[in-house]
C-alpha cells in the first residue's frame, strides 16, 4: 500500500526580489525533484539572473552592487552553450534570430530543434535581410552555419553579412570618465545638464556573446576575420547536381534529396546529434533562402497542379525530423506569393514550427495608404509552436509593421496616427464611449459599431 | 528627369536579365528591336535565338553598318528538327550548347543574348528547367546580359511570375489610353533589393530609335527634387521676432539663475568619495533609437 502524505508548507521570506526568487528556488529544489530551470522559468526574473551567472567580465562590475550573498550550489541541468538561454515561457533552449524585435514577436527567440518559415515579400528584399541577420548572429555567437542556395553562391551571401555593433570598452569607461577633470571648453560640455557631462554614453550592446541578441549595422559589412572564424558549410545546388540528369520517379525531387542528405551528413559528422563527441556543445544554424522556387527544380511556383506536389512537404518533414534529433535550428524562406495552390502553402505552414509572412510596400504605387508611410511593410505572424506546453505566447496585437533602419530592424504595432485634418468629424459622446470600448478590447474583436440600444 | 526605359536600354551591366512582356493587344517586338539597335550602336556583340520571325524580318530597319555584330541563330525555319539538318532547334536550348555557339564568336567582353521569344521555349520545356538554364547562362562566362521577349497571355500566371522573379528588370508593354502610343511599365530591381518603378509612353520609329513621348508617372529619384522653398515664419508679422546683433550678444551674455560658475562646476564634477554611481545596462526592452521621434511630426 502506498500512502501519500501531503504537508502544506508555508514559507515566509522577507527580503528583496532577487533574494526571494533564489531562495524559493533553492527550497523547492531540495523538497521536490523538479529541475531548477523549470521552476525558475516560471518567474520573470529568470533571464537576467541566468545571464549574470554566464557572463564573466560583467561579474566584476556587478559584485559591488550584488545585494545578496546567496550562491547557487546546484549543478545546472541544462547545457550552457554560448548564444543560447532557456526560455522564460517554457524552459526550452532558445537562440536569437538576430533581430531582437522578431525574437520578442515569436515568443523570446527561436527554440533549438525547430524550424522558422518566412514567407518572402514580393521582391525578396527584406526576407533576404532576415537571413543575413540570422547568419550574422550565428557568427557573433560562435555557432556553426549551413547555407544552401540555388540562386546566388552562398559565399556571396556570406560576404554581405552586416557588421555587429560591439563595444568592448563599456566597463572601463566608467572609471575613466569619473577620473579625469571635466574640460569646460570641450565639445561635450553641456550648459544645463552639466552634472551628467562625464558619464559615459549609453551603449547599445556590450561585449559579444554575453548578451542575448545583438544589433547590426546594415551599411557596413562584417570583418573578414570574424566571418572566417565561423565554421560554415555551403551547398550550392548547381554544383551538387548535374542539370542534364533526368529525375527518376520518387517522392522528393533530386535537389531536395541532395540537400537533405547533405544536412544529415553535416549533423552526423560534426556531432550535433550527439553521435560523435564534440569537445564543446554547439548549435548548427541552417539557412535555406528561397526554397521552393523554380531554381530548385520544383514546379509548385509555376502551375496550380504541379507534378510533384508532395516534394517540398516531404523534404520539410525530413528536415524537421533531423532538427528535432539534433542541436540545430533552421530558417527557411519561401516565395509564397508565387505558389499557386493555397493548399500546398497551408501544408507547408503546418509542417514548420514558427511561420511569419512579410508584405512589403516597396514597389507599390504612390496611392498607398498614408497610414503606411512610416513603415516598410507589414509582418503577419501565421503560426507559433506549442513546445511542451498547452498554450503558447501570442503577441497581443495582430497588426505589426516593420521598418528596416540602419542599425535596427524594428517591428512595431501599427497604430493610427492622429488625424490632424480639419475635415475630421467630431463624434458625439455616446459614439465616443462605444468606440473607446471597442478599441480597448483589441483589433479584430466584435467591431460591429452598434449604437447603444434602447429598449 | 529620369527615364527608366532609356536607362535600362543604356545600361549593360553584367548579369542583367531583362524581360519584355507583351500581350496580343500590343506587340513588344518593336521595342525589342529598338533595344537591339541601341546595343549595336554601343558596339556590343549580339546573338539572337529567333523562333518567331525570320532573319530578314528581324534585321529590317537595323543600322546596316553594325549588323555584322549581330548573329542570328535561325530557329524559325525548323524549330523542332523535322528535317535532316536544322539550323537551330528548341531542344538545343541547353547551356553547354549555347555556350559553345557563343564562344565561336571570340568576343572577350561577353555577349548579349536575345531570345525571341521565350514563350516558344516554354512550350517545349518545363518552366523549372527553363529557369535553371537561364540562371546557368547568366552565371557562365560567355553571356553578359540576356534580353527576352515573353508573351504573358500565353502562359499561366505562375510561370510568368517565376520568370519575373529571376529578372532584374521587367517591362510590360500595353496599349495606351489614347490608342496612339504604347505604354511601358517598368519595374527594376537592384541586387541590394531596391525596387524602382516607372511608366512611360513611347514610340519606336522606322529606324528603330525609341523616343519617349510622355512620362506618366515617374518613380524617379526622390533625391533629385529641388529643395522646397520654405517661407520664413518670422516675416510679414505685425510684431518683431528677429534679433539684431547687439541683442543676440546680450542674450548670450545673460547668466541664467541657478547656473554655477565654471570653478564650482568642475569642483562638483570631480569624483568624491561616497558619491553614488549610475550603473545602467540596457536590457531587451530598451530599444535604443538614435533617430529623433519628433522628426515625424507633421504639425
Amino acid at each position: 500500500m502506498y500512502t501519500e502524505l501531503v504537508l502544506p508548507i508555508t514559507v515566509c521570506v522577507i527580503g528583496c526580489e532577487t533574494e526571494i526568487e533564489s531562495l524559493i528556488g533553492y527550497i523547492f529544489r531540495r523538497l521536490t525533484s523538479l529541475p531548477l530551470a523549470a521552476i525558475l522559468a516560471r518567474s520573470k526574473m529568470a533571464a537576467p539572473w541566468n545571464s549574470m551567472s554566464n557572463s564573466g567580465p560583467e561579474q566584476k562590475a556587478r559584485l559591488p552592487c550584488n545585494p545578496t550573498s546567496f550562491q547557487k550550489k546546484s549543478r545546472s541541468n541544462f547545457i550552457s552553450i554560448p548564444g543560447t538561454r532557456p526560455s522564460v515561457q517554457n524552459g526550452q533552449l532558445i537562440v536569437s534570430t538576430g533581430v531582437t524585435s522578431l525574437d520578442y514577436v515569436i515568443g523570446g527567440g527561436l527554440a533549438v530543434g525547430t524550424l522558422l518559415l518566412i514567407e518572402e515579400d514580393k521582391y525578396d528584399s527584406y526576407s533576404r535581410m532576415l537571413v543575413k541577420y540570422f547568419l550574422a548572429e550565428g557568427v557573433v555567437c560562435g555557432h556553426s552555419l549551413f547555407i544552401a542556395s540555388a540562386r546566388d553562391h552562398p559565399d556571396e551571401v556570406l560576404q554581405e553579412l552586416p557588421a555587429p555593433i560591439l563595444d568592448d570598452i563599456a566597463s572601463p569607461r566608467i572609471e575613466e570618465g569619473q577620473g579625469k577633470l571635466c574640460d569646460p571648453e570641450g565639445q561635450d560640455s553641456m550648459k544645463i545638464a552639466w552634472r551628467y557631462q562625464n558619464l559615459p554614453k549609453v551603449q547599445t550592446a556590450l561585449a559579444s556573446s554575453s548578451r542575448f541578441g545583438h544589433y547590426y549595422d546594415v551599411s557596413k559589412a562584417m570583418d573578414t576575420e570574424m566571418r572566417q572564424a565561423a565554421k560554415c558549410t555551403s551547398f550550392f545546388l548547381p554544383d551538387e547536381l548535374t542539370l542534364s540528369s533526368a529525375t527518376g520517379p520518387s517522392q522528393m525531387n533530386e535537389g531536395y534529396r541532395a540537400l537533405l542528405r547533405s544536412i544529415q551528413g553535416v549533423i552526423r559528422n560534426q556531432g550535433f546529434d550527439g553521435s560523435t563527441p564534440q569537445k564543446s556543445r554547439n548549435v548548427l544554424r541552417i539557412a535555406l533562402p528561397s526554397l521552393g522556387s523554380a531554381l530548385w527544380g520544383d514546379d509548385i511556383c509555376c502551375t496550380e497542379s504541379p507534378g510533384h506536389a508532395a516534394s517540398l512537404t516531404t523534404f520539410l518533414y525530413g528536415l524537421r525530423a533531423l532538427l528535432r534529433s539534433s542541436l540545430s535550428v533552421a530558417m527557411v524562406t519561401m516565395p509564397a506569393h508565387l505558389i499557386q495552390n493555397r493548399a500546398i502553402m497551408d501544408r507547408v505552414t503546418k509542417l514548420c514550427d514558427t511561420a511569419i509572412a512579410l508584405e512589403s510596400f516597396r514597389g507599390l504605387e504612390r496611392e498607398a495608404n498614408p497610414l503606411y508611410k512610416d513603415y516598410h511593410g507589414l509582418l503577419h505572424v501565421k503560426q507559433i509552436p506549442h513546445l511542451n506546453c498547452l498554450v503558447c505566447e501570442v503577441p497581443d496585437t495582430k497588426d505589426l509593421a516593420f521598418k528596416l533602419k540602419r542599425k535596427q530592424f524594428t517591428i512595431e504595432r501599427l497604430h493610427l496616427p492622429p488625424d490632424l485634418s480639419d475635415t475630421v468629424s467630431r463624434l458625439s459622446k455616446p459614439d465616443l464611449a462605444e468606440s473607446a470600448k471597442l478599441l480597448s478590447s483589441g483589433c479584430g474583436s466584435t467591431a460591429a459599431g452598434k449604437k447603444h440600444l434602447d429598449f | 528627369m529620369f527615364i527608366m526605359l532609356l536607362d535600362i536600354m543604356q545600361i549593360n551591366e553584367g548579369g542583367g536579365f531583362v524581360i519584355i512582356q507583351d500581350t496580343v493587344d500590343c506587340s513588344g517586338r518593336q521595342l525589342l528591336r529598338g533595344f537591339v539597335n541601341a546595343a549595336l550602336k554601343r558596339e556590343e556583340v549580339i546573338h539572337v535565338l529567333g523562333f518567331e520571325v525570320c532573319d530578314n524580318e528581324f534585321r529590317a530597319g537595323l543600322d546596316s553598318r553594325c549588323t555584322q555584330r549581330l548573329c542570328f541563330h535561325d530557329g524559325y525555319t525548323d524549330p523542332l528538327g523535322w528535317t535532316d539538318c536544322p539550323p537551330f532547334t528548341v531542344h538545343q536550348f541547353i547551356p553547354q550548347e549555347i555556350n559553345t555557339c557563343l564562344r565561336r564568336s571570340e568576343e572577350l567582353r561577353g555577349v548579349m543574348l536575345v531570345i525571341d521569344s521565350l514563350s516558344w521555349i516554354l512550350r517545349h520545356h518545363s518552366p523549372a528547367v527553363v529557369c535553371q538554364r537561364l540562371q546557368e547562362l547568366r552565371r557562365g562566362g560567355a553571356v553578359r546580359s540576356i534580353l527576352v521577349l515573353l508573351h504573358s497571355d500565353m502562359h499561366q500566371q505562375g510561370i510568368v511570375g517565376s520568370l519575373c522573379h529571376l529578372a532584374t528588370a521587367v517591362i510590360l508593354v500595353t496599349p495606351g489610353m489614347s490608342g496612339q502610343h504604347t505604354v511601358a511599365k517598368t519595374t527594376r530591381r537592384t541586387k541590394s533589393g531596391r525596387v524602382t518603378r516607372g511608366e512611360e509612353c513611347f514610340s519606336v520609329s522606322e529606324d528603330l530609335t525609341v523616343t519617349i513621348e510622355a512620362q506618366i508617372s515617374g518613380s524617379g529619384n526622390t533625391q533629385a527634387e529641388p529643395e522646397q522653398y520654405e517661407p520664413d515664419p518670422a516675416a510679414n508679422l505685425t510684431f518683431n521676432l528677429r534679433l539684431s546683433e547687439v541683442e543676440r550678444e546680450a542674450k548670450e551674455k545673460l547668466s541664467l539663475p541657478f547656473v554655477f560658475s565654471q570653478e564650482k562646476k568642475s569642483a562638483l564634477l570631480r569624483p568624491r568619495p561616497g558619491a553614488g554611481r549610475i550603473l545602467y545596462e540596457p536590457d531587451a526592452n530598451d530599444d535604443f533609437d538614435q533617430e529623433d521621434p519628433d522628426d515625424d511630426l507633421d504639425v
